[in-house]
């Protein structure tokens, strides 16, 4: 290409104002938030079906929305019973965000002339472990083959976060020291699974710390499961439930994990366990908020370099657009579980994912406010250099100032989540009798029953674990029950079990 | 605008768009002569893999001795003894992950290669502990080890050894500097006589915050 020995010096500003100012159009003032709408409300109406060909569309009308989608499309696969192809999606989201962990100079610029959603979506840091633990869960409804090495990258995700994060890292769990002498029990018995629990415990917030991640118990949960269910590494299984302790200090059936494994042993012979994890409530998801006080503050800058300066600056009339996130109120706390009519007791916390997200976007909000204002000064200093470079008079100042505004007032705040998480994922651990075994479960609050409830029958395996995996957005919408596919493939005792049973 | 400024510019923002792409991912194997990584944070292979080593070479040099006890079979030769690992234990201040299931394979691999053990298959020690109910660490209670001896013998591996593994660790901080003492202990306990045999590895590694930490803190001087 034959490149002109000298171009005008005004026109190729006004050229480049022009290209910035219609890519800043191009990006649209719809937001992940509105376009996920209709989908999640189909979810929590139970209209799996349409709520998949609502998502599935979302993803191919909108690139930057693609892997928010698949998260929820996902969920949506695991709900229905699709644990393969749930896991694949997760999986495939995990290497696009380890991917996009890498900061890319090229869309970072390109956000300060257009709005946040220009960035690909790495995904908040809880999300990050959710992903995994998602994966672990999937796994374990199918045939379990890689739900240990999930729970190994669970870990390995959490050391890499808090590294990044620059804290310092927990002084490591020493196998071997005293629990709680609350929790202890002397003879070393085996504490009943079947005791009574009290109302879901709530927990520790991670806004009284001062970090945005301190680690989430589930998935620490998940690896002392596993590594007790091969009745051999109960020390890794007491290390886990440790960590997981200490992110939730009230919880009583923690304390009760780690006084079985360090004292007794997985399950009685004769006995299997059956847990459930319950995804109670609805998530927390982001919506666009106007940043009214730093708007009001901008226009009152801008108004003043205006008044002193050879040209005007277009005014901060569009307000300043950032997420919030919003946690919908929950009319159930827990799920109350029975097995063959024995009432057992209620779910308990362990992802807290309301007070997760909340802690995390409070945590980054003044980054996400100061990244705003700083696209704000360079839009408008783009309009006074072309202004500058043009030699604009009155009325063509005032077109620009005008396109200025418009340009500003494009801008979308980046509402993208994982959507369709609940608030709060529970769990309860009930060591039965081996055979097929009717459990119910009832959406509760407060310790009241809501609702009939759902029952399933569940296979429990002698010396294993069976996994129930229920979701209760409301008390009275569309839960679903599911158990997991049949003993693990990768059971070490499953020949010696399969000649017995 | 002269044409210099326009390819300047140009050049300018090619390079910002190269710099500020995402890169790749990409992976190469390593050959035998290939140092192992020395892990920043915890231990790895490269503490791991010489530990295991030293110890069992430990192990069965001493076993290996001649022993008026140690029945000679039709050959002529030593019948070999028949040892069941039991597991790796990890004492240590680090959470080892996935590396605990490569120390029990490695360890179990090396006892097999000797000519002086005829190692359990694992899979029938897991399925045992899985029977009987049993904790690793109560396999020493007289009731107990007799129920899994028995368990063992009744599916064709009357056992003559246990051996069990630990890892433990030692620390010491120095300021910013930490110094960990890796030690893997072998115990090989005879079931007929009571008697045990135990040998161990140990590793000394040390963590900075600096790379002039090892220098600063690990010179003749420095007293």
């Amino acid at each position: 290409m034959r490149v002109p020995r000298h171009i005008g010096s005004s026109a190729p500003c006004a050229f480049w104002f022009l290209v910035i100012a219609i890519c800043g159009l191009g990006s649209g003032c719809s937001t992940h938030a509105k376009r996920i709408a209709l989908p999640r409300s189909l979810f929590y109406e139970g209209q799996i079906e349409q709520c998949r060909a609502e998502l599935e569309k979302l993803q191919k009308s909108h690139r930057h929305d693609r892997d928010v989608a698949n998260l929820d499309l996902a969920i949506v696969d695991l709900v229905d019973g699709r644990n393969r192809q749930s896991e694949m999606r997760l999986k495939e989201v995990r290497e696009r965000f380890d991917y996009l962990e890498q900061t890319s100079v090229t869309e970072q610029t390109v956000s300060m002339w257009t709005d946040d959603s220009a960035r690909s979506y790495a995904g908040e840091d809880y999300e990050k472990i959710l992903l995994r633990v998602y994966l672990a869960l999937a796994s374990l409804m199918g045939d379990g083959v890689d739900a240990e090495s999930y729970t190994l990258q669970i870990q390995e995700k959490h050391d890499a976060i808090l590294s990044r994060l620059g804290q310092e890292q927990e002084p490591a769990v020493e196998a071997g020291e005293d629990v709680d002498e609350g929790a202890s029990v002397s003879d070393g018995t085996p504490l009943p699974a079947t005791v009574p629990l009290p109302p879901s415990p709530v927990a520790v917030a991670p806004t009284e710390s001062k970090a945005p991640y301190r680690g989430i118990p589930i998935g620490f949960y998940l690896r002392g499961m596993l590594r007790e269910q091969t009745h051999q590494n109960y020390d890794d299984a007491l290390r886990s439930y440790r960590i997981a302790s200490e992110l939730i200090p009230d919880s009583m059936p923690l304390r009760w994990d780690i006084e079985r494994v360090q004292n007794s042993v997985h399950s009685n012979p004769g006995h299997g366990v059956v847990y459930v994890f319950a995804m109670v409530g609805r998530g927390p998801y982001k919506v666009e908020v106007a940043e009214l006080p730093t708007s009001d503050a901008l226009l009152i800058a801008d108004r003043i370099v205006s008044a002193v300066g050879k040209y005007s600056v277009p005014p901060t009339i569009a307000p300043i657009k950032v997420p919030a996130v919003m946690v919908p109120p929950s009319e159930i706390d827990s799920v109350f579980v029975t097995v063959d009519g024995q009432r057992i007791g209620p779910t308990t916390s362990i992802a807290d994912i309301g007070l997760l997200a909340e802690a995390t976007f409070l945590a980054s909000r003044n980054t996400i406010v100061a990244r705003a204002v700083a696209r704000r000064v360079i839009k408008k200093a783009t309009v006074v250099t072309a202004k500058s470079s043009m030699g604009s008079n009155q009325w063509t100042s005032l077109g620009m100032d005008v396109a200025g505004v418009a340009w500003e007032a494009t801008e979308a705040a980046d509402t993208r989540c994982w959507g369709l998480l609940p608030r709060d994922i529970q769990v309860l651990r009930v060591e039965t009798p081996t055979g097929t075994r009717s459990i119910r479960l009832h959406p509760s609050l407060m310790g009241q029953n809501l609702g009939a409830g759902q029952a399933i029958d569940v296979p429990v395996y002698d010396g294993r674990n069976t996994y129930v995996l229920a979701w209760f957005p409301d008390a009275h919408g569309n839960c679903k029950v599911q158990c997991s596919e049949s003993l693990p493939s990768s059971s070490p005792v499953t020949l010696r079990l399969g000649a017995g049973n | 605008m002269l044409r210099r400024d326009w390819l300047s510019a140009l050049s300018c923002g090619s390079l910002i768009v190269w710099v500020g792409c995402r890169g790749h991912q990409y992976g190469h194997l390593l050959s035998t002569k290939d140092e192992n990584l020395v892990g920043s944070h915890t231990a790895g292979a490269e503490v791991f893999d010489p530990l295991v080593d030293e110890s069992i070479a430990k192990l069965l040099a001493r076993q290996q001795e001649p022993n008026e006890e140690c029945p000679i079979g039709p050959d002529g030769y030593p019948v070999k003894k028949s040892v069941c690992f039991v597991g790796v234990e990890n004492k240590m201040a680090e959470d080892i992950g996935d590396f605990k299931d490569q120390l029990y394979e490695q360890i179990d691999s090396n006892i097999l290669e000797s000519n002086s053990f005829r190692p359990i298959s694992r899979r029938m020690v897991e399925a045992a502990l899985y029977e009987t109910r049993l904790r690793p660490d109560s396999l020493m209670i007289p009731d107990n080890m007799r129920l899994f001896t028995s368990v063992l013998q009744r599916d064709g591996a009357p056992i003559d050894y246990l051996l069990f593994a630990k890892l433990t660790s030692g620390t010491t901080k120095r300021n910013t500097s930490t110094q960990r003492d890796y030690l893997l202990t072998l115990d090989m306990v005879n079931l007929h006589s009571g008697e045990y045999d135990k040998q161990s590895a140990e590793i000394r590694k040390g963590y900075h915050k600096t790379a002039m930490g090892s220098i600063w803190n690990y010179n003749p001087l420095k007293r």
